[in-house]
């Protein structure tokens, strides 16, 4: 049986991400599309911003991207950097997003434990390390007028599960 | 005064002690090889960390990682804030590696330590136009608008500048100049040197080094140059200073694999 490559610890970690900030009511859950029919999740690939731009009509928002990803000598082991840009009109709800991902996030492998918990992550991932690389203070956005911004990076090391002889499960 | 040299000097007063005991029916080689073993490892230390090859490469194993990690920072920030960043890249490649318009370079190098600078690259790519044949490249285009420098254009060969504005062309009166003033926009002035200062005055440095694997290339290889020539472990009463430097020198150059 072939692996599924489509699989990504960076969109597992947005979908924990999203699961917390909706449990926590950082966000709610109202971003609907009449287009595609269902609620849109507003945390979404940079290369799609145009896009859906329209959809998220003013609403706060998440960004993300993959700044860079590699495997060292210890090759089960990837180390992965992610930015994920926050935006917003009210400067308080970009603190309180960034204020919950410090939290959740800071604490390298207890941060990892969590997302290993979540009986929503995929059974093909194991993360091992989560940690808070940097963080931006809140100005305002060039990209969209009205808007704030800050950016959180986050460093993760995850392993994919393997067979045998070391080839993605 | 560079810390190897100290090094080697306070090793220096251990010689007298290497030469063995005083003459007498009671010998003993403790003074003389404790002496000698200290006497090793201190020129080991030193030789390797003034050796310009082992610094060449303790610099390059870094500087690598840094440059690798800070073009792909830039490049990310720049896919999301395009608007921020475009300026440092050629146009229509914001945020692609091979369209950067941007080098950061080691300015100087003491010892295992170096300071990093940035420089700006001429741009190459035509400015793209939608209404006029007559293409041109803006050269400093990374530089102008970083500094935000306000921009005069003027006509050379034509009689008149003609531009869109706005969706409107604009027909300049002849021989008039016009002047633009934030090229690049609002959101570019000083932009790539906040980026800058964030990667190297936070933890994405430090995480860059620590990547770098900058612990291997010094650890392996001082590790070997530091075991212990078996002459020393040998119960002797005099040691040669000379010897001891040959050998030091000996197992610097097999540990590193005769780069030294």
């Amino acid at each position: 049986m072939t692996a599924n490559y489509k699989l990504d610890a960076m969109l597992e970690l947005r979908k924990f991400l999203w699961k917390e900030l909706t449990e926590r009511d950082i966000f709610d859950d109202e971003y609907w599309s009449d287009n595609v029919n269902e609620n849109l999740i507003p945390i979404i690939p940079v290369q799609q911003l145009p896009e859906m731009n329209q959809f998220l009509s003013g609403k706060k928002h998440i960004v993300y991207d993959k700044i860079g990803m590699s495997y060292d000598e210890n090759w089960l082991i990837c180390c992965e950097q992610i930015l994920f840009t926050i935006y917003s009109t009210d400067i308080s709800d970009i603190n309180e997003t960034r204020n919950f991902m410090t939290d959740q996030f800071r604490r390298m492998d207890e941060s990892a434990k969590d997302i290993n918990k979540w009986t929503g992550l995929s059974n093909k991932f194991k993360f091992h390390s989560i940690y808070l690389a940097d963080i931006s203070p809140t100005a305002p956005s060039e990209e969209l007028q009205g808007f704030f911004s800050a950016d959180v990076i986050l460093e993760i090391k995850y392993s994919r599960i393997t067979d045998g002889s070391g080839r993605f499960n | 005064m560079d810390n190897s040299i100290l090094l080697v000097q306070a090793a220096s007063g251990l010689e007298n002690l290497m030469a063995g005991s005083v003459p007498g029916p009671l010998k003993d080689s403790t003074v003389a090889q404790v002496s000698a073993f200290i006497y090793y490892q201190s020129n080991v230390i030193a030789k390797l960390t003034t050796n310009k090859q082992f610094q060449n490469k303790f610099t390059t194993v870094m500087f690598d990682q840094i440059n690798k990690d800070f073009g792909e920072y830039i490049d990310a920030i720049a896919r999301s804030r395009p608007r921020n960043m475009h300026h440092v890249y050629e146009w229509k490649k914001t945020g692609t590696p091979s369209g950067r318009l941007f080098n950061i370079k080691i300015l100087s190098r003491e010892g295992l330590s170096f300071k990093l600078g940035f420089e700006f690259k001429p741009s190459k790519s035509l400015v793209p136009s939608s209404n006029s044949r007559r293409r041109h490249v803006f050269i400093n285009k990374a530089s102008v608008m970083e500094a935000g420098m306000p921009l005069k254009i003027s006509p050379r060969s034509a009689e008149r500048l003609i531009f869109e504005y706005n969706g409107e062309t604009i027909f300049m009166p002849k021989g008039a100049s016009t002047l633009v003033k934030r090229p690049g926009g609002p959101g570019v002035k000083n932009q790539f040197v906040l980026a800058y200062s964030r990667f190297f005055n936070g933890q994405l440095v430090n995480n860059s080094i620590k990547r770098s694997k900058f612990q291997q290339v010094f650890n392996s290889g001082l590790t070997k140059a530091m075991r212990l020539p078996s002459s020393i472990k040998k119960v002797q009463y005099k040691f040669y200073p000379k010897t001891l430097l040959t050998q030091a020198d000996a197992a610097l150059s097999q540990a590193y694999g005769g780069s030294l």
